[in-house]
């Protein structure tokens, strides 16, 4: 380990995945240049997510040239998340980026993003102004507009690869599958001021889009799982429960109705196809009552390593005198530069 | 050790502290605080003047659950002159039963007392609750008589609450409502809080077995700013209790409680089978009802998959991390003619 150099102030990290820039080298130039120009200093880190030879080879080239990066090699593709967790191991410096591997924004406006830092724990960018026919305006807006719905958050553009964080946010979140893209909506969720910085679109992403279907598909099921673990982690029965009362509800209801014909008006029970559909439905509630059970059950059986709230500092002044001990106010209460004020977010699990 | 005397040099005091809190101090109060910048200091004062004549050191520690006032701004002003008062500070609002867990984790005291921040309750009450501990009771409940709010709104649905609760989770609290409860620290951190249980901590405490004491607490009208719970949405307190009464009675033993749903399914299943045979019996293939058929071929196929879920909750059990055994601990009393030094140690 090379220890003689403090540790850089920015880690910039770059997932390199299926999409890419034709020209790597290029790119890093460019970014490299726009984060240099902020006086701070850094370091860049690549994540090829999987085997990508000629990023690679591009990436090597540069090393040659005497270029300081990191390069972290995944043997497969893990994903976008996964590459930046493996990326955010090994970077050392305070504040943590993360730049697109292909032409998504102006580089030149990183310093921006840097900028919003100062009153906020993540800046995410939204490509401002931005190009594309009115299909895709109305895609995003429909996208966007459903995540702020379920979130509660208010974010124009969750697609966007350029976020700049302090480091406590990404050591807080835990990253997993395709889950990259609401990382704001993560941090929010525990507590994090999040701002959004508009950045110009790089010429280069000014193009129409084609998405297959399956891509809306994944689209939604993640802003599903998102939903579902910001709003009933720690209470799944509500949210099975209500799914299930309401099928069972229904069920019953039919068979009352069943049973009345059949009280009132002799109308034999075994001729009702009817019948069929309310049991199906009286259990089907049960069912999902009961996967609700099975979610409170892991949630109690670990409910000491999860924690619902994130403390963000405790005030206490040890050398402050025990106001009002006998009548002698002799010492004063000015102890100020001893004061303890610390700001922590305590191990998450205490034995 | 009654509080430092201040009369002596300034490091001496310094050292009684810094014992004391190596220590920990022999009573905690706990008071979430969400808007209560009315309140803090009248708040802080009372609880001074309630408990320091008790004569035994103690902490408060204020939990300020994401405030959007200066609530946190005069607290610090007051722990700047007073070292016994530690502020917890969420970075939003997470809730009054993260704040109360927060309180309790944080805390150092070995009897915890928990409270509103709104001065509904009254400190002067806490060395009654006190009392309770001391004779031996591990949780100490209080509740509010003369409670000082509407009848409509808060009183009536409250105490049908309480009455479901006491009826379902066999704890009958006059009062679940009340913030005001003391706790032994052992007892009550290892108890999981999560969700919206704050309302449930007894029911919740009960799966460690702790003698439970109720005593009658003053109750004053709210003097500052508005109620933070009105009518909260029933189906919550229900699903809630549901929660709090399987894990109670059941987490140990999941796979019964999942028998125990399938078993009106495997009736159902057994009635119509039993009508299918008879049909075919008497009138052959065609008089069989193709309905109730299927509706027992239903039933019997979710009793199977019902046991299955049960098997699958004793996995999650064994895998999870909590044990009857360790809650047992935490109230057992021992009577034994055997010396036993290591458990003589541990006391």
């Amino acid at each position: 380990m090379k220890s003689q150099v403090a540790p850089p102030s920015l880690s910039v990290i770059v997932p390199v995945g299926a999409r890419r820039a034709a020209d790597i080298g290029a790119l890093y130039r460019e970014y490299r240049s726009n984060v240099a120009a902020t006086g701070a200093t850094y370091e860049f880190i690549f994540v090829l997510d999987g085997p990508r030879p000629e990023a690679r080879r591009a990436l090597e080239m540069l090393l040659r040239e005497g270029e300081e990066f990191t390069i972290v090699n995944l043997t497969r593709n893990f994903g976008e998340a996964a590459a930046l967790t493996a990326g955010f191991e090994r970077a050392s410096g305070g504040t943590i980026v993360t730049l697109p591997a292909y032409p998504q924004i102006e580089p030149a406006d990183i310093r921006k993003l840097l900028a919003g830092l100062s009153t906020a724990d993540m800046t995410i960018g939204y490509r401002w102004p931005r190009h594309g026919n009115a299909l895709d305006r109305a895609r995003r807006s429909a996208f966007h507009g459903l995540v702020n719905w379920v979130t509660g958050a208010r974010l124009r553009d969750l697609g966007c690869g350029a976020r700049a964080m302090r480091r406590q946010v990404l050591e807080e979140i835990d990253l997993y599958g395709d889950q990259h893209r609401f990382l704001p909506i993560l941090a929010m969720r525990l507590g994090f001021r999040v701002s959004e910085m508009p950045m110009r679109q790089s010429a280069q992403d000014r193009h129409a889009r084609i998405y297959r279907p399956r891509e809306y598909v994944h689209h939604l099921l993640d802003l599903f799982s998102i939903f579902f673990l910001m709003r009933f982690t720690k209470k799944p029965l509500r949210f099975f429960g209500m799914l299930g009362a309401a099928t069972f509800g229904v069920g019953a209801v039919l068979i009352a109705y069943l049973g009345m014909d059949r009280v009132l008006f002799s109308e034999p029970l075994a001729d009702r196809p009817a019948l069929l559909l309310a049991a199906l439905l009286l259990v089907l509630g049960l069912q999902i009552f009961a996967l609700g059970l099975l979610g409170e059950l892991i949630i109690f059986t670990h409910a000491r390593g999860l924690k619902d709230y994130r403390v963000e500092e405790i005030i206490q002044y040890p050398d402050a005198v025990a106001a009002s001990d006998s009548g002698s106010d002799s010492v004063p209460a000015e102890p100020a530069g001893s004061a303890e004020m610390r700001a922590t977010a305590p191990p998450a699990v205490t034995a | 050790m009654s509080g430092a005397k201040s009369t002596t040099a300034e490091p001496k005091i310094d050292a009684a502290q810094r014992i004391a809190s190596a220590r920990g101090p022999a009573l905690s109060v706990i008071v979430p605080l969400y808007n209560e910048q009315e309140s803090v200091q009248p708040l802080y004062e009372a609880i001074v003047r309630a408990v320091e004549p008790l004569g035994r050191p103690f902490e408060m520690v204020f939990v300020d659950d994401g405030s959007k006032d200066d609530t946190v701004a005069l607290a610090a002003a007051l722990a700047r002159r007073d070292s016994r008062l530690r502020i917890v500070k969420f970075r939003r609002n997470y809730g009054q039963t993260a704040a109360m867990a927060a309180g309790i984790e944080h805390a150092r005291g070995e009897v915890l007392v928990t409270m509103d921040g709104d001065l509904q309750n009254d400190p002067a009450d806490i060395a009654l609750l006190l009392e309770q501990i001391e004779a031996g009771f591990d949780l100490v409940v209080g509740w509010r008589h003369n409670r000082q709010d509407k009848l409509i709104t808060r009183k009536i649905p409250s105490r049908i609450a309480n009455w479901l609760i006491g009826r379902v989770t066999g704890v009958p609290i006059r009062d679940n409502g009340c913030s005001l409860k003391a706790f032994r620290a052992n007892l009550i951190k290892r108890i999981p809080l999560y969700s919206e249980m704050h309302r449930f901590i007894p029911a919740m405490a009960s799966i460690a077995g702790p003698r439970l004491a109720q005593i009658k607490v003053r109750h004053h009208a709210r003097r500052w700013g508005q109620s933070k719970y009105g009518l909260s949405r029933i189906y919550k307190v229900l699903l809630d209790l549901m929660v709090i009464k399987t894990i109670a009675s059941f987490a140990s033993r999941p796979l019964r409680w999942f028998a125990l749903l399938s078993l009106p399914l495997f009736a159902l299943a057994f009635f119509a089978f039993g009508q299918t045979v008879v049909d075919l019996l008497v009138g052959g293939e065609d008089h069989i009802s193709l309905p109730i058929a299927g509706s027992g071929v239903i039933f019997l196929g979710s009793a199977l998959i019902l046991l299955c879920s049960g098997a699958l909750a004793e996995l999650i059990y064994a895998r999870g991390d909590v044990r009857d055994r360790e809650f047992l601990k935490l109230t057992q009393t021992i009577l034994s003619t055997r010396r036993n030094p290591e458990a003589d140690r541990a006391l």
